[in-house]
């Protein structure tokens, strides 16, 4: 249950409301709802999800056209024809998505749009749900595309309006880049009027000098990128995105950004330093006129961004090319750490490397961890995956195969690498289990097998699958379809029957996909039945060639949430006068329900969700775990 | 000034629910709030906090040795908290055990209390509540997040008061949900009420001063 009801009041602008508390993510949403936007399409990443999430409860009252696409490039080639037909379009998605989009990212920007087209992206330094934390700002010099950051949610809505008239003045994409802090921080916003949009269909009027991105135009249209941006960077020294927190007293000066700037404004505030700060929004292209001015203002200006040093980088450039020889600290130097997100107490830390903060004493080195135990996240009481990864394991190890290689994959399954399963041996990217396993196959003689979920399957699975079969390659592929998108909040995929919003879709069953493709070796099994999984995976492992196993269950959250409804839940409970303490269930199928108080197995009533695995002979030959009544 | 609390238990207790219900009380009383969020893979099951930041300030970290009051939603998870965050003013701390499986796993048992107590305290003044007890007798072992604000109004604990915190329950749950959680609530404040009438002598019952 959550505050979610009418998250931003978006049926009518109650604007006596004010202000409103809105997460980040919402407020980007909101942003985008306030500047008029008539399409969106995203795919769901941690941490953008919230934007589509919130945009799916209210795209149909609005009349906006959002859908969930198979992958972020799908996307984003939705949303530029969307805008090229005429309709301000935004599209979002996790930093390591816009890698998936990277290729049509380019090279839109270089063919230019027609209305607004907004590209947001959430990247995660600290990598708190993702494999990396790249810093996505380097696409904005890549692509040479504008590029916009919000510190806070009222930010996030305000300057999501400017990215849209920015895009639609000079028919350039902008990217709106967020980190995990600004999308994940709930805040107090003033909302603003929602326009009324047309929301019909459009006419496409054709430009293919423009549109056709061949050698002959990408010529021109190189030129012509580069000219706009010249423009832009002036647009940038004008912009109220870029503001200076106080009237420039001090000898000390910061240039900071995005979340970095909370973060250094909670630790100059805490020490009363006397500092002058350049927030920057508007981040590519810099305003480079303001910064040269707010450098030869100061004596020392220190740059404090998260990640890389991006704007250090081009700062020193601005001071060099400018004659300035004000002393700038950053990371280069080494007085910020490149790693991890910024806190206070890190800025704090930094900061009394290179000015003097009067009562800040050096904190001791903090001890090295907690020797509490540790509570990783866990796949859920009733997760069908429990049931697939245990099934796999004793089939593995009854056919006695020596050297498994598990090429696993992104989604709630990739927990599977924890004990007690620690069935994956690589997890790269989305669709790299079928990929990767491509290259096992090739150069090793080990059983290969490929953990993949439906929703990453749809999204990048199909191509390596093809590669596989086309190459005679063999490895068992366990495609894991629990219909839903599962990590990112249960987003629907292509293989549901009905969109998030119960309107009717063509499910694609993926048996018709894999058959398509030519495997011929496809069984579907149910993970909540150990032993036909286990029967089916034994047999499959020992054909040659390509074999794929979809094992099939609704998400426990899904199924859940409907049981709940009709109060159908029935939960299990232990006998002790069967159980024979083997432990197997604790030990090796270990359900978060489950746990040992006084040498007994006991099942916490509030956890368990009554899925019934654990009474299974294969987890419990006492058959001592039995429905509570 | 900043009054800084953290919310801390394991995913899927309703900690972001607690912790809009407070934000939204401030807010309503005319206060500035921000309140950090978790989601995604973190919420299946793991440790979750949500951190919530009255008054003047600008990120949603709580930086070290600055947070005034910690509830706990779950026994190890609230000595958790205060381990990571230096000193702490006040905690309140929900009795519930929730297993990791990082232990049964290996055959072990959920620690006793008294050992974490021990061991983890770090000097904070914590005051244990059988949460789960008096959120059953409300009518939903689900409603420990409820009975923890409860609590925490009862002692006095938010700058805010009691009426702004129903208003919100009122707008967040459903009539069916409502009546067992107005309950929870009522049930958390009486608790801190006997508390504070059966205290000895030289014990203590929390304030926002102390
Ligand atoms: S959300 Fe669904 S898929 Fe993910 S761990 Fe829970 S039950 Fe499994
Ligand atoms: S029935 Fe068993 S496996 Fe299923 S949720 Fe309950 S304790 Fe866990």
């Amino acid at each position: 249950m959550r505050y979610m009801a009418d998250p931003i009041q978006f049926t009518e602008s109650k604007i006596e409301k004010n202000p409103v508390f809105l997460l980040g993510n919402e407020a980007i949403a909101r942003g985008a709802v306030e500047a008029g936007i008539e399409f969106a399409s995203s795919y769901p990443g941690t941490p953008s999800s919230e934007v589509g999430d919130t945009l799916s409860q209210v795209a149909d009252k609005l009349g906006i056209k959002f859908l969930y696409s198979v992958n972020e490039k799908v996307a984003l080639e939705s949303a530029f024809a969307a805008s090229i037909s005429g309709m301000r379009s935004l599209v979002f998605m996790k930093h390591v998505g816009l890698n998936v989009a990277s290729d049509p990212f380019v090279s839109t920007v270089y063919t230019g749009i027609r209305s607004g087209l907004v590209i947001m992206t959430a990247d995660d330094p600290s990598m708190f749900s993702s494999q990396n934390e790249q810093d996505n700002r380097h696409y904005a010099d890549l692509a040479h595309i504008p590029m916009i950051e919000p510190s806070n949610p009222q930010e996030a809505k305000d300057f999501m309006k400017e990215a849209f008239e920015l895009s639609e003045k000079y028919h350039i994409p902008v990217l709106f880049r967020t980190t995990t802090r600004v999308s994940h921080m709930r805040g107090l916003v003033n909302v603003g009027e929602i326009p009324k949009i047309k929301g019909t269909r459009r006419i496409f009027e054709r430009e293919p000098k423009r549109f056709v991105s061949l050698p002959v135009n990408a010529i021109g249209l190189k030129k012509m990128l580069m000219e706009k941006l010249g423009e832009i960077a002036m647009e940038s020294d004008m912009s109220s995105m870029n503001s200076v927190s106080s009237d420039m007293i001090s000898k000390i000066g910061a240039i900071t950004s995005g979340s970095a700037y909370n973060s250094l404004m909670d630790a100059v505030v805490s020490h009363s330093i006397e500092m002058d700060v350049l927030k920057i929004g508007f981040t590519n292209p810099l305003p480079k006129t303001r910064i040269a001015e707010f450098l030869r203002k100061h004596e020392k200006v220190v740059v404090v961004e998260e990640l890389d040093p991006y704007m250090e980088e081009k700062i020193r450039t601005i001071a060099q090319m400018n004659g300035i020889r004000t002393s700038i600290y950053g990371k280069l130097d080494g007085y910020f750490p490149q790693l991890y997100e910024l806190n206070p107490d890190a800025v704090l830390q930094s900061l009394a490397g290179v000015i003097n903060i009067p009562g800040y004493i050096q904190p001791n080195s903090p001890k090295n961890g907690s020797d509490l135990s540790p509570r990783p996240p866990v796949l859920c009481p009733g997760c069908p995956h429990r049931g697939t990864y245990y099934a796999v394991k004793r089939s593995v190890r009854m056919s006695n195969i020596k050297k498994p290689i598990y090429a696993s994959d992104i989604g709630c399954y990739s927990l599977g690498t924890y004990d007690p399963f620690d069935e994956a041996d690589t997890i790269i990217s989305m669709g790299s289990s079928i990929g990767v396993a491509n290259g096992f196959s090739m150069v090793t003689d080990q059983k290969v097998i490929a953990f993949i979920g439906d929703s990453t399957f749809y999204h990048s699975g199909i191509p390596p699958l093809i590669n596989a079969v086309h190459n005679n390659l063999d490895m068992l592929v366990v495609i894991m379809d629990n219909a839903t998108t599962a990590m990112t909040g249960q987003q629907p995929n292509p293989g549901n029957e009905l969109d998030y919003d119960g309107k009717p879709v063509t499910g694609i069953p993926i048996e018709n996909v894999v058959r398509g493709i030519g495997v011929k070796n496809v069984s579907v099994v149910d993970p909540y039945d150990l032993k036909a999984s286990l029967i089916t995976i034994n047999r499959s492992l020992h054909q040659a060639g390509v074999s794929v196993i979809i094992s099939r269950r609704e998400c426990a959250i899904n199924r859940d949430r409907k049981l709940r409804k009709k109060g159908e839940i029935e939960i299990y409970t232990v006998n002790q006068d069967k159980c024979g303490k083997c432990m197997n269930c604790v030990e090796n199928f270990s359900c978060p329900a489950l746990f040992i108080e006084n040498g007994e197995i006991q099942i916490n009533p509030t956890i368990c969700d009554g899925c019934g695995v654990c009474a299974e002979p294969l987890v419990c030959p006492f058959k001592a775990i039995e429905v509570k009544n | 000034m900043t009054y800084n609390i953290r919310l801390a238990g394991v995913g899927g207790q309703g900690i972001i629910t607690a912790g809009t219900i407070i934000s939204e009380a401030a807010k309503r009383s005319g206060q500035k709030v921000i309140m950090s969020e978790i989601h995604g893979l973190s919420q299946r099951g793991g440790s979750v906090t949500v951190d919530v930041r009255i008054g003047d300030c600008y990120g949603s970290i709580i930086p070290q040795n600055s947070c005034d009051l910690v509830i706990g939603l779950e026994l190890m998870e609230t000595f958790r908290a205060i381990e990571s965050l230096g000193n702490v003013g006040t905690a309140l701390m929900s009795t519930e055990k929730i297993n990791p499986i990082s232990l049964s796993m290996h055959r072990k048992e959920y620690p006793c209390f008294e050992d974490l107590m021990e061991k983890y305290s770090m000097g904070t003044k914590i005051y244990p509540v059988e949460a789960g007890e008096i959120a059953m007798e409300a009518g939903s072992s689900k409603a420990v997040n409820i009975v923890m604000i409860g609590v925490a109004l009862g002692f006095n604990l938010f700058p805010m008061n009691t009426s702004e915190v129903v208003h919100v329950l009122k707008d967040t749950f459903p009539e069916k949900k409502l009546s067992i959680n107005m309950k929870a609530l009522e049930l958390g404040i009486a608790w801190s009420g006997r508390m504070k009438t059966h205290v000895h002598e030289n014990s203590t019952v929390p304030n926002r001063n102390s």
